[in-house]
């Protein structure tokens, strides 16, 4: 491991700042626990990005899907998603009004359950879930995302020179549509271990160093070349690409996932219930800015005062694997304090 | 009251454009989670729980003779020695696990509140609340579980009770067992710096065993669950304190331990035991490991020179027992990981996988 460090700080002495965005929530997670960055030179700066499926729900879809449930709809979700503050109130505390939400893992705990909205979120890692629910007549509220185009966006946006791309959706859609995207900045999918993530690291800089831009696959033992063909078959026969919104980075074309069928398709199905939603998220609240990697949680005024784990105001402060401020509440508190 | 006092702490933190909103009288409100209503995450062993547990006791509040009541156990002096008197109630999903059930946990969890005392256990009531509908076969597997693990130990059951109540109105069965045990000492000696934090075993394996069994995932790890008595036995006269690590894992039990004798633990990581299987369960679920439950390890303080002595005894009960960090000046729990020094926090909230 150490070679890997003193080859970071071999390569980063000829460098000036060099921005690399690590996508994914899970690696940030990696990251933030084993505390990477305080052991990279000062020039190297990792950025969290968008890859945390609460955190990028738009606003809307979570007042949606509370507008659901406390519309007598029955619904199932992840554990993280029940915490996500809506505009006014939040899937938990509908369910102890009375809601039907049940938390769950697997799209067997449900099947059966015709009445049962499933309100999908996540990028394509768990899109064969939901494909697997829609294939068992589950009706579903589609939130998914697509990672690759938002990194489109990103890496113009916010002028990083290198991704590490996210491990657990390229073992999905495999590591040949990374290099297929025509992002002008070198990428490597890792996997989560924090060696991993130091190694990443280190090919990147001298990838940037070489100004070689190609896709290096770091994580070959679970990620292939065209991905998992099963798991991109039952999604392509179950659902459509259109136009997603995401928190902070507004709508980008062809980034989520709807139903083929109709008869399937909440936001369809339950149209009426969401007229009157007006969506607000809470001001000042610093989240768009920080899926976006534009700023560090601690730099929102709200961080560890209004907005605690305990009582999160913002979807990065949910989820303690995946969100960029309930990580750093959870493992960024220095040493002093 | 502590919507004012947080808003106050956001006001001053916030940037000049926010502090200006707050000032003309537009500062956001916070959505508050609702207050009026038990929430779950109050009853998971981290700081919620903490924060309910000291709104119970300011509403109970009658002095008394009773020692160590914020600790696994109460004392008095009774008759020369130490009466110690605890109670626990038992809920768990799945009731039936690799290596045990919920009243395995029941027996032990109340055992072992005695036993880091310092305490012998006397003997145990057990009081069952039961769902009506709730298979009998079932019901007599655990009470027969308690029956074994009473006459292998030596703890009597000795009072109890049974409720039945309608189907749907508890998830199957609840267990409350409490304990009276009897203590020459009590284990509650100051800390000192430079004392050693020893773990009796390999830490979370009761937790990996119930996440296996919900997510269906197959593994060859067992719940630790076990009466903790005869090893606290053994070192009782060679430690200073030690706690059962439960709910909230290790970095709850290390932070209460901590916080509790105003001083600084550091860990070094990798001296953490942990099995290959619980680290890779905690891996593929995104689950921090520190934070699963255990059922019968425990964590002891002794000073250097008792230390090795210690360590040596609970290997004989188990292998993997060992020194784990030491008792530092300061506060809050430092781990030493393989990059560098991270504070362990107490956990908060439901263990949740990670979604993608």
């Amino acid at each position: 491991m150490n070679e890997y460090i003193e080859k970071i700080n071999t390569l980063a002495r000829d460098m000036g700042e060099v921005k690399i965005m690590e996508v994914c929530g899970g690696h940030t997670n990696t990251i933030m626990r084993y505390g990477i960055r305080d052991i990279l030179p000062a020039n190297i700066k990792l950025i969290s990005g968008p890859g945390c499926p609460v955190c990028v729900t738009s606003q809307y879809d979570i007042d949606c899907a509370i507008e659901l449930a406390l519309g007598g709809v029955k619904l199932a979700t992840y554990g993280d998603m029940i915490h996500v503050p809506g505009t006014k109130t939040s899937l938990l505390d509908a369910r102890a009004r009375g809601a039907d939400v049940k938390v769950i893992y697997s799209a067997d705990q449900i099947v059966g359950e015709k009445d049962r909205v499933f309100f999908a979120v996540g990028f394509e890692t768990t899109t064969p879930m939901t494909a697997t629910m829609l294939k068992n007549n589950i009706p579903v509220f589609c939130a998914h995302k697509l990672i690759p185009p938002a990194m489109k966006i990103l890496v113009g946006e916010m002028n990083i020179q290198g991704f590490i791309d996210p491990g657990h959706v390229s073992t999905i859609i495999g590591s040949d549509i990374w290099g297929e995207l025509n992002i002008p900045v070198p990428q490597v999918i890792s996997g989560f271990k924090p060696e991993a993530l130091v190694r990443a690291t280190c090919i990147l800089l001298e990838l940037i160093k070489n100004k070689e831009v190609k896709v290096v696959n770091d994580y070959p033992e679970v990620v292939f070349g065209k991905g998992n063909l099963l798991a991109k078959k039952l999604i392509e026969e179950t659902m459509k690409p259109v136009d997603a919104e995401w928190r902070g980075m507004g709508v980008i074309p062809g980034s989520g996932l709807a139903p083929r069928n109709e008869l399937l398709d909440a936001r369809i199905i339950y149209k009426d219930l969401f007229k009157n939603i007006v969506s607000r998220e809470y001001p000042g609240c610093r989240c768009g800015e920080i899926v976006r990697g534009m700023v560090e949680p601690r730099e929102c005024p709200f961080f560890g005062t209004v907005c605690t784990p305990e009582n999160p105001q913002g979807a990065c402060m949910v989820s303690e694997s995946e969100g960029a401020c309930a990580i750093a509440y959870k493992y960024g508190k220095s040493l002093a304090e | 009251m502590q919507l004012l006092i947080n808003m106050g702490k956001a006001l001053l933190n916030s940037s000049m454009d926010d502090k200006k909103e707050c000032l003309t009288g537009n500062c956001p409100t916070p959505i508050e989670a609702d207050v009026g209503s038990i929430r779950l995450s109050e009853g998971s062993g981290g700081r919620e729980m903490q924060e309910l547990i000291s709104q119970i006791r300011s509403k109970l509040g009658a002095e008394s003779d009773w020692k160590n009541t914020q600790d696994d156990a109460a004392s008095i002096d009774f008759a020369g020695k130490k009466l110690v008197f605890t109670s626990d109630s038992y809920v768990v999903t799945p009731i039936f696990f690799p290596g045990g059930n919920i009243g395995k946990i029941a027996f032990c969890g109340t055992v072992n509140d005695l036993a880091v005392m310092g305490a012998r256990p006397l003997g145990l009531s057990l009081s069952f609340v039961l769902e009506e509908g709730f298979s009998k076969k079932d019901f007599f597997s655990i009470v027969e579980t308690i029956g074994e693990l009473s006459k292998k130990h030596g703890v009597p059951i000795v009072t109890g009770d049974t409720k039945v109540v309608e189907h749907g109105s508890v998830d199957k069965i609840i267990i409350n067992t409490s304990g009276v045990g009897s203590a020459e000492i009590i284990l509650d000696e100051p800390l000192e710096v430079g004392d050693q934090i020893i773990v009796s075993g390999g830490i979370g394996e009761h937790g990996t065993a119930l996440l296996a069994r919900r997510f269906e995932l197959e593994t060859l790890i067992e719940t630790d669950s076990k009466p903790l008595w005869d090893e606290i036995n053994s070192v009782r006269g060679l430690i200073r304190q030690a706690k059962d690590v439960t709910r909230g894992g290790l970095a709850a039990i290390l932070n209460e331990i901590a916080e509790k004798n105003g001083k600084q633990f550091l860990i070094n990581e990798e001296k953490i035991p942990i099995e290959h299987e619980v680290r890779a369960l905690t891996e593929v679920l995104g689950i921090e490991l520190y934070n699963l439950a255990c059922e019968g390890r425990f964590v002891c303080i002794a000073s250097h020179k008792n230390s090795d002595e210690v360590v040596q005894k609970l290997k004989q009960f188990n292998k993997h027992a060992c020194v784990v960090g030491e008792v530092l000046d300061g506060k809050n729990v430092i781990v030493q990981t393989r990059f560098g020094k991270k504070v362990l926090n107490m956990p908060h909230g439901n263990i949740v996988p990670r979604i993608c």
